[in-house]
Order: structure tokens, then C-alpha cells, then sequence
């Protein structure tokens, strides 16, 4: 018996984790209400995470969830719980090419910094790989090359 | 056994040649993956120290340029490029800049000027370079030129943290060009701080040596 997630999500009250799953031998989509228990606005997101993913109740259902998907969740329940709005929790993980993020406070910039290691976990090269090269050189040549639209408004210094 | 005997000036040897000491600092806004760069050259040897009193991450490295022993100490910022301005003793004694910026961020390249500006103020002639980092998110970035550095005569190293490109070549070139400012600075008073550093060094082997020659009495005051 094994079971697909299809989607997951969170509901405000109670405070629960929501899951879409199909059940693999009926191919029924079912859901299932998780109600998060002993979790405030000062509890930690990331083991709240690391609990569910491990819970002997929910694990065979959470199995293709990731633990940073629902770390993200968690995050967003706790924001709920500080009196923030759901567009203010979802805005927090969006990257913005434009934004300063020198400006953010650590738990934002954390956010940001996690959406961001995403893609380079994506990218990344182990050292295990087979065709990893510590001392990765590439010429990326001259004469190929095109200015940045980036240097254009003639600002001091560029 | 005759192992054994064999190791031991060799340890000797050791403590006594840990060759030159270099400070290397790494500027740049915020996750322009500064640290990821870090991580990426030390590899195993990553083991950064956390002052975060200091809002600062430092690194030790030990490495050999020719047949010289050179110990790097990167130090990283620990989100204090939040200030938009670092500590003077960020500054002090560096012998080579790293800046970085990413190139899904046009806001980072731009605020280079700025860490470049506060650079100069503190350390006027030391090696720096620019990183353009994160290529491996947009390849195309590699084929542009940028003109920030050319500008202020800094050499331009595409590269990413993730899949290792131009890594440590970039570093290894500014480990050399660290040591050679401190064996050759540009600045009056580095000149002054290296003159003070051999006339240290020197003081040390006369000591050491009379140490060898049974020459040093101990003052009672120390016992």
C-alpha cells in the first residue's frame, strides 16, 4: 500500500497541514487533515518539520513531501499565529530580482536566502559525482561578448 | 623506529616554518553567496569560526605558493554588510579583496561601488577583484562584460559556488597577489608594518638561539 502526494497545504483553524494524496491501489484521491499540535508562535519551523516528516502516523503519507515544503507550511502557520497575513507569508518567499536585500531582517533574509538555495542545490556539484573537478576552469572568452544592459544609466563609478 | 626519530625534527621543523600569514577579506551585499564561495574552495577543510559578536565568519586555510608555506585567514561577513559599511578592523591589515555580486541581482553589482568606495578609504592599493557570481543560473551572464571592474582596473572572475566553476582559480590568483603586497606593499604604512615584522622575526631567532646556547638566565620575577 503506498500512497501519492498530489498537494500540500495548510488551514488556518485548527492549525493543520492539508494533504491531497491518491491512494495507489484504488487510485482514489483522498484527503487528510494533519492538525499540528503543541506548536505557538515561538515554536521552531524547522524540527516542527523534521517531527512530521518522521511521524509514525504520517510518514507513509508524507513520503514524497519534502521536509524544507513542509518546514515552508510551518512557517506559514506560525506567521498566522503572529498576526500576519497569508500575502505577507507568501510575498516573504518570493525572490525579487530588484529588492535590496541588505534591508531584510535575518528571519526574512533567511527565507529568501532558502528559495534561493533551491536552484543552487539544483546546480550543485558533489564531490562524489563522478565527473566532479575541484579546479574547474572555463574560459568564457572576450571577443564573444556583449556589454550589460546592467552599465547603460552612466552612474559614478561604473 | 629510526621512523620515529625521523618525525620528530620534522614537527619541530614545522611549527617553526608556518610560513606567511595573509588576510584576505570577502565583501558584497547580502546572499551573493559569499560563503558558498568560501565552502566551495575549502571543501573539507571548511570549518569556519563564528564570531557573531563581530557579525563575522573567519576561515583558515594553510597552503604552499612555490615552496612557501602561506596561511590565508578569509575573513567573511556574518551579516554586518547588513550596515551597508563595515568595522574599520574589517579593514586592517588585508592584503587582498574579494567582491562579489550576483548576476540574477542587478542591485548587488551596483552597490559595489559603494564597498569598493569604503575599501579604498581603509586599504588604498591592496589587490582586489570582482566576482561575478552564480553563473551557472544564467550562463549568459558570462558572456557579458561588465564595466566596473575595467573601470578601476579589477580583474572580472566568472563564477559559481554551485557547480565549482573558476572557484578556486579565482582564489588561488588572489592568495598570490595577497602574499606579493605583503612581501612588496604599496602603501607607506604597510611598508612600516613589514619592516616591524622582520625586525620581530629576527629578534625571535636571536633569542631562540641563545635559548640553544644555555645563554638565557631566568628571571626569578617569571618563575
Amino acid at each position: 500500500m503506498s500512497f501519492e502526494a498530489k498537494r500540500c497545504g495548510v488551514q488556518f483553524n485548527p492549525p493543520s497541514i492539508v494533504l491531497l494524496y491518491v491512494h495507489t491501489d484504488t487510485k482514489k484521491m483522498r484527503k487528510r487533515i494533519i492538525p499540528v499540535r503543541s506548536f505557538s508562535k515561538y515554536s521552531d519551523c524547522s524540527l516542527a518539520a523534521e517531527n512530521l516528516k518522521n511521524h509514525p502516523r504520517h510518514r507513509d503519507y508524507l513520503d514524497r513531501v519534502s521536509q524544507s515544503q513542509l518546514e515552508k507550511l510551518h512557517i506559514i502557520l506560525r506567521d498566522h499565529l503572529q498576526g500576519f497575513s497569508l500575502e505577507h507569508s507568501l510575498a516573504s518567499f518570493q525572490l525579487n530580482a530588484d529588492e535590496d536585500l541588505n534591508k531584510l531582517d535575518d528571519e526574512i533574509l533567511a527565507r529568501k536566502k532558502g528559495q534561493m538555495d533551491k536552484l543552487f542545490e539544483m546546480n550543485k556539484k558533489h564531490k562524489d559525482d563522478p565527473d566532479f573537478v575541484y579546479d574547474l576552469e572555463v574560459d568564457f572568452g572576450k571577443k564573444s561578448q556583449e556589454k550589460c544592459s546592467w552599465d547603460e544609466e552612466s552612474d559614478d563609478g561604473f | 623506529m629510526a621512523n620515529d626519530v625521523g618525525s620528530i625534527p620534522d614537527l619541530v621543523q614545522k611549527k617553526h616554518d608556518v610560513g606567511e600569514v595573509v588576510k584576505i577579506i570577502c565583501l558584497g551585499d547580502s546572499a551573493v553567496g559569499k560563503s558558498k564561495l568560501m565552502e566551495r574552495f575549502l571543501m573539507d577543510e571548511y570549518r569556519p569560526q563564528q564570531m557573531s559578536t563581530y557579525a563575522l565568519t573567519l576561515y583558515h586555510h594553510q597552503t604552499t605558493i612555490g615552496n612557501k608555506n602561506v596561511v590565508v585567514d578569509f575573513w567573511d561577513t556574518a551579516g554586518q554588510e547588513r550596515f551597508q559599511s563595515m568595522h574599520p578592523s574589517y579593514y586592517h591589515k588585508a592584503h587582498a579583496c574579494i567582491m562579489v555580486f550576483d548576476v540574477q541581482r542587478k542591485i548587488t553589482y551596483k552597490n559595489l561601488y559603494n564597498w569598493y568606495k569604503e575599501l579604498r578609504e581603509y586599504r588604498p592599493e591592496i589587490p582586489c577583484c570582482v566576482v561575478a557570481n552564480k553563473i551557472d543560473a544564467d550562463l549568459k551572464m558570462a558572456q557579458r562584460s561588465f564595466n566596473f571592474g575595467k573601470k578601476h582596473g579589477l580583474p572580472l572572475y566568472y563564477v559559481s559556488a554551485a557547480d565549482g566553476t573558476n572557484v578556486v582559480k579565482m582564489f588561488r590568483d588572489m592568495i598570490k597577489k595577497a602574499l606579493d603586497y605583503k612581501q612588496n606593499p604599496r602603501d607607506f604604512i604597510d611598508e612600516v608594518l613589514q619592516e616591524l615584522e622582520n625586525f620581530d622575526l629576527e629578534k625571535k631567532e636571536e633569542n631562540s638561539e641563545a635559548d640553544e646556547d644555555g645563554l638565557k638566565t631566568e628571571s626569578p620575577e617569571f618563575v
